[in-house]
C-alpha cells in the first residue's frame, strides 16, 4: 500500500461512500445547503469516477512490485517513478484537453524535444534564463496555434496536421541542436524551480494537473471543450465558438509539452535531441486513454491521465527493478498495459453495479 | 525474449515457479468454461475473479522466466566455494545500461556479458536502457538499477551531463560504475572498456589516404554529435587533413534505423555520383554501403570501408565491395566489464580495472573468411563451437611503444 506514496496527493474519493453516490446522482448544481452540496459533489464525483478503478489498479500494481521485487518501497524508488511519470503527466494534461474536444496532437513529443533548444537559442543570444524560457514557451504556443489554425481554417484532420508538424519539429530539433546534446543550465534559483531540485518536476506536474482539471470541469471554456468534443454541431448551434476553443486547446497542449521538455532537460542536466519524441507522445496519449479519456472526444479527466501515467510509471519502473531484459521488456509492458486496462474495465463494471 | 537467460535455482524463485506451474491448468479450464457465454453480465463474478487471478499468476510466471538477472545461475554450479581459486561470493547482480538496447551491434556484447557471468557463477546481468538513444530514459534506467540494489553498473556514456549525478549516487552507495562502448569527459566511471574512438577514426583516415588522395568522399554517420560515433568522424577528418588534404569530406546523417541508413546512403551517392569513396563511422551505415555497392555493381569503381562486423559488412569485405572494416570487439565490451566489476568487488577495490581499448582490427579480404564462415557468438553469430586457429598466423603490426 505504501507503494504509491507519490499518488497519495491525487484526489482519491473514499470508496466507503457509495450509497450517498446513488442518492446524489440527480444533479443539483446549486444545492441550498452547503453540506448537501458537498455530499452531492463527492457523490457525483464517485459515480463518474472512472479514475477510482484505475487508482485501484495502480495500487494493485504497486503491491505486486512491492511484494515481488526488492527496492520498490524506498524513497529513492518513488523518486525514480516520479522522474518517469512527470513528463508524461505534463504532456498528457494538454493531450487530455485536445482529446476531450475531439482532436489529438501528435507533435507534442517533438515540441517536448525542441523546446529546450529554443531556450538555449535565446540564452545563447544573451537573454537571461527566465525571459528565454518565456520566449521559448511563446514559440511553443505559436506552434500549437499553427496546428490549430491549419486544422480549423483548412479543415484538415488534426491527426495529419500534427503528424506533419511532428516530422517538421523533429528536423528542426536536429537543426537547432546541430544533432548534438548540450549541457542544460545547472545553477540558479530558476533552474532549481524548473526541475533541478529534487521533486520539483513532479510538483509542477501535480500543479498543472490541478489547474487543468479545474479548467476542464469548472470553467465555461472547459464545458465548451467537452461540448465541442461530444457534439460539435450542437455546440456550434448553441453559440459556442468551436474553432476558438480548439485553437486554444492546441496552444495549451503545445505549451505544456514544451514546458515539460524544458523541465525534463534541466532535470536530466542535458538538452538532448533524442529526448522526448514519439515515445513520450504515445505514452502521454496512452496515459490519458488509460485514465479514461475517450479517444473520440467528449469525455475525460486530467486526474485520470495522472493516474494513467502513474500506472505506466509503476509498471515501467517495476519491470526494470525486477530485472526484465530489454528485448523482453516491451513484451511484458504491452501485456501489462492491456491486462491493467482489462482489470480497469472489469472494476468499473463492478463499480457501476454497486452504485446502481 | 532474451537468449541469455540463466536457470532459476534459488529457493524463492523455485517457489514462485512451482505456484505458477500449478495454476495455469485452472486458468485454462476457466477460460474454456467462460468463453461460450456472451455478454459481460453472463460472466459470473467469481469466474471472472478466478480468471483475473490466473492472469496474474501467468504474468508472474512470464516475469520469472524473463527476469533472468534476479534468479539466473550457471547450470551445474554446486554450492561450494567460488569459481576457480576464488572464495564464494553472493550472486552479484550487474546491470548494463545501453543507448540502443535492441541494436544488432550489441548482440555479441550480450553474449560476452552472459558468458563472463556464467564463467564466474553470477546471474546473467540485466540489459536495459533505451531503444532510441533517449538519454532521459537511460538515466532513469540507471537510477532504477541503483534503487534495485545492483552490485555493479556498466553504462554507455552517450551524454556528457546526464549520468554524472546517477554515477555519484551509485558510488556513494557502494556500486561501482564502468563505462563501456562510449565514454564522456567530466564523468566518473571507474574505467572505460571500448574502442578509443578518436584514434580508430584517425587510423581509418590514414587507411583512406592510402586509396584516395583527392576529390570528394562521403562519410555516413548514424548520430552526428553522438559520443560513440562523432569522435571517429573527427579523427578521420584530422587524419585526412594531415595526410591527404585534397580530400573533401561530406558527412551524411543516416539516422539510426537500418533501412533508413541504406536509403540515406543511396540518396547521397545519387546526388554525389562523382564521389571517390563511400565510408561510414557506424555499423549500420557501413552495412548500408556494402548493400549499396552490391546492388549498384560499384565494386572496384569506388573505394569503401567502415566499422564493425555486421553480416552485410563482412560479406562486402569478402566480395571486395568494401576495402576494409574495423572490428572493435563488441564481445569484449560485454565480457570485460563483468570480469572487471567482479574482480573489483571480490578484491575490495584492490584489483582496479584498467582502461581497456577493445581494439582496432582491420578486417580485409585476407581475414574476412574467418568472420564469414565461423558464425561465431564472438561476432554476433550463433555458433559456440571451437574455431580452429590457422596453422600459421599473420604477423601483427610492429609495436609502437615509446621507451
Amino acid at each position: 500500500m505504501s507503494g504509491n506514496t507519490p499518488a497519495s496527493t491525487s484526489p482519491s474519493p473514499s470508496p466507503a461512500s457509495s450509497p450517498p453516490a446513488a442518492e446524489a446522482a440527480a444533479p443539483s448544481p446549486s444545492g441550498p445547503g452547503r453540506g448537501r452540496g458537498l455530499a452531492a459533489a463527492v457523490g457525483r464525483g464517485l459515480i463518474r469516477r472512472r479514475e477510482l478503478s484505475i487508482f485501484v489498479v495502480c495500487v494493485a500494481a504497486a503491491i505486486y512490485f512491492a511484494v515481488t521485487g526488492s527496492g520498490f518501497t524506498t524513497g529513492e524508488n518513488y523518486h525514480t517513478i516520479a522522474q518517469y511519470v512527470a513528463p508524461w503527466i505534463i504532456v498528457a494534461a494538454g493531450e487530455v484537453m485536445l482529446l476531450v474536444c475531439g482532436q489529438i496532437d501528435l507533435s507534442a513529443g517533438f515540441v517536448f524535444t525542441l523546446a529546450p533548444f529554443l531556450v538555449t537559442t535565446f540564452t545563447g543570444d544573451g537573454l537571461p534564463l527566465f525571459p528565454a524560457v518565456v520566449c521559448g514557451l511563446l514559440l511553443c504556443a505559436a506552434i500549437g496555434l499553427v496546428n490549430g489554425l491549419i486544422h480549423t481554417l483548412f479543415n484538415l484532420a488534426s491527426f495529419i496536421v500534427t503528424l506533419g508538424m511532428a516530422f517538421f519539429l523533429e528536423g528542426m530539433s536536429l537543426i537547432a541542436s546541430n544533432a548534438q546534446p548540450v549541457s542544460a543550465p545547472a545553477s540558479g534559483w530558476l533552474v532549481s524551480v524548473l526541475g533541478k531540485s529534487r521533486w520539483s518536476e513532479l510538483i509542477w506536474a501535480l500543479v498543472i494537473v490541478a489547474v487543468m482539471q479545474v479548467v476542464l470541469s469548472s470553467t465555461r471554456f472547459g464545458i465548451g471543450t467537452q461540448a465541442v468534443g461530444s457534439n460539435p454541431v450542437g455546440a456550434a448551434e448553441s453559440g459556442i465558438r468551436t474553432n476558438r476553443i480548439k485553437n486554444v486547446n492546441f496552444v495549451v497542449a503545445s505549451t505544456l509539452a514544451g514546458f515539460g521538455g524544458i523541465l525534463d532537460g534541466i532535470r536530466v542536466g542535458s538538452f538532448d535531441p533524442t529526448n522526448g519524441g514519439n515515445e513520450t507522445m504515445f505514452l502521454a496519449v496512452a496515459s490519458a486513454v488509460i485514465g479514461g479519456t475517450a479517444l473520440l472526444g467528449g469525455s475525460g479527466t486530467v486526474v485520470g491521465a495522472l493516474l494513467g501515467a502513474l500506472l505506466l510509471g509503476i509498471v515501467y519502473d517495476g519491470f526494470n527493478l525486477t530485472g526484465v531484459n530489454a528485448n523482453a521488456f516491451d513484451v511484458v509492458l504491452g501485456i501489462a498495459i492491456v491486462a491493467a486496462m482489462l482489470l480497469n474495465v472489469y472494476l468499473s463494471v463492478l463499480r457501476k453495479r454497486a452504485s446502481r | 525474449m532474451s537468449a541469455y537467460q540463466g536457470r532459476a535455482d534459488d529457493g524463492r524463485t523455485a517457489g514462485r515457479r512451482g505456484r505458477a506451474g500449478e495454476r495455469p491448468p485452472v486458468t485454462a479450464a476457466d477460460e474454456g468454461g467462460g468463453a461460450p457465454e456472451a455478454g459481460p453480465r453472463a460472466v459470473d463474478r467469481r469466474k471472472a475473479l478466478a480468471w483475473l487471478g490466473g492472469g496474474t499468476v501467468a504474468a508472474s510466471a512470464l516475469l520469472s522466466a524473463c527476469s533472468s538477472s534476479a534468479n539466473g545461475n550457471t547450470p551445474g554450479q554446486s554450492v561450494k566455494g567460488g569459481v576457480g581459486n576464488f572464495p564464494s561470493t553472493p550472486k552479484w547482480k550487474f546491470v548494463f545500461v545501453n543507448h540502443v538496447t535492441t541494436n544488432s551491434f550489441f548482440t555479441p556484447t550480450r553474449s560476452g556479458l552472459a558468458d563472463a557471468a556464467a564463467m564466474l557463477g553470477l546471474p546473467t546481468p540485466q540489459w536495459t536502457g533505451s531503444e532510441t538513444g533517449d538519454v532521459s530514459q537511460m538515466a532513469n534506467a540507471m537510477q532504477t538499477a541503483i534503487n534495485s540494489g545492483a552490485h555493479g553498473i556498466a553504462i554507455a556514456l552517450t551524454d556528457n551531463n546526464a549520468f554524472v549525478g546517477p554515477t555519484k549516487t551509485a558510488f556513494a552507495k557502494g556500486i561501482p560504475v564502468i563505462a563501456y562502448n562510449a565514454t564522456a569527459p567530466g564523468n566518473y566511471p571507474l574505467t572505460y572498456v571500448g574502442q578509443d574512438l578518436y584514434q580508430s577514426g584517425y587510423q581509418m583516415g590514414l587507411r583512406i589516404a592510402q586509396n584516395v588522395t583527392s576529390g570528394q568522399i562521403l562519410v555516413g554517420i548514424s548520430q552526428p554529435g553522438g559520443n560513440n560515433v562523432q569522435p571517429r568522424l573527427d579523427g578521420l577528418k584530422a587524419a585526412l587533413k594531415a595526410k591527404a588534404p585534397a580530400v573533401t569530406v561530406t558527412s551524411i546523417n543516416t539516422g539510426a534505423a537500418q533501412a533508413g541508413e541504406l536509403n540515406a546512403m543511396t540518396a547521397a551517392y545519387s546526388g554525389h555520383s562523382g564521389a571517390k569513396g563511400l565510408y561510414a563511422v557506424d555499423a549500420g551505415s557501413t552495412a548500408a554501403i556494402a548493400q549499396l555497392i552490391k546492388s549498384r555493381n560499384l565494386t572496384g569503381k569506388v573505394h569503401a570501408g567502415g566499422f564493425d562486423t555486421l553480416t552485410d559488412t563482412i560479406e562486402g569485405v569478402k566480395s571486395g565491395a568494401l576495402d576494409f572494416t574495423i572490428d572493435q570487439s563488441a564481445y569484449l565490451q560485454g565480457f570485460l566489464p563483468v570480469l572487471y566489476l567482479y574482480m573489483y568487488r571480490l578484491s575490495g577495490t584492490l584489483v582496479a580495472p584498467p582502461e581497456t581499448d577493445t581494439g582496432l582490427t582491420f578486417v580485409t579480404k585476407d581475414n574476412a573468411g574467418t568472420y564469414a564462415s565461423a558464425n561465431s557468438v564472438f561476432e554476433g553469430g550463433s555458433s559456440r563451437s571451437l574455431i580452429n586457429l590457422p596453422s600459421s598466423l599473420t604477423l601483427p603490426p610492429a609495436s609502437t611503444v615509446q621507451l
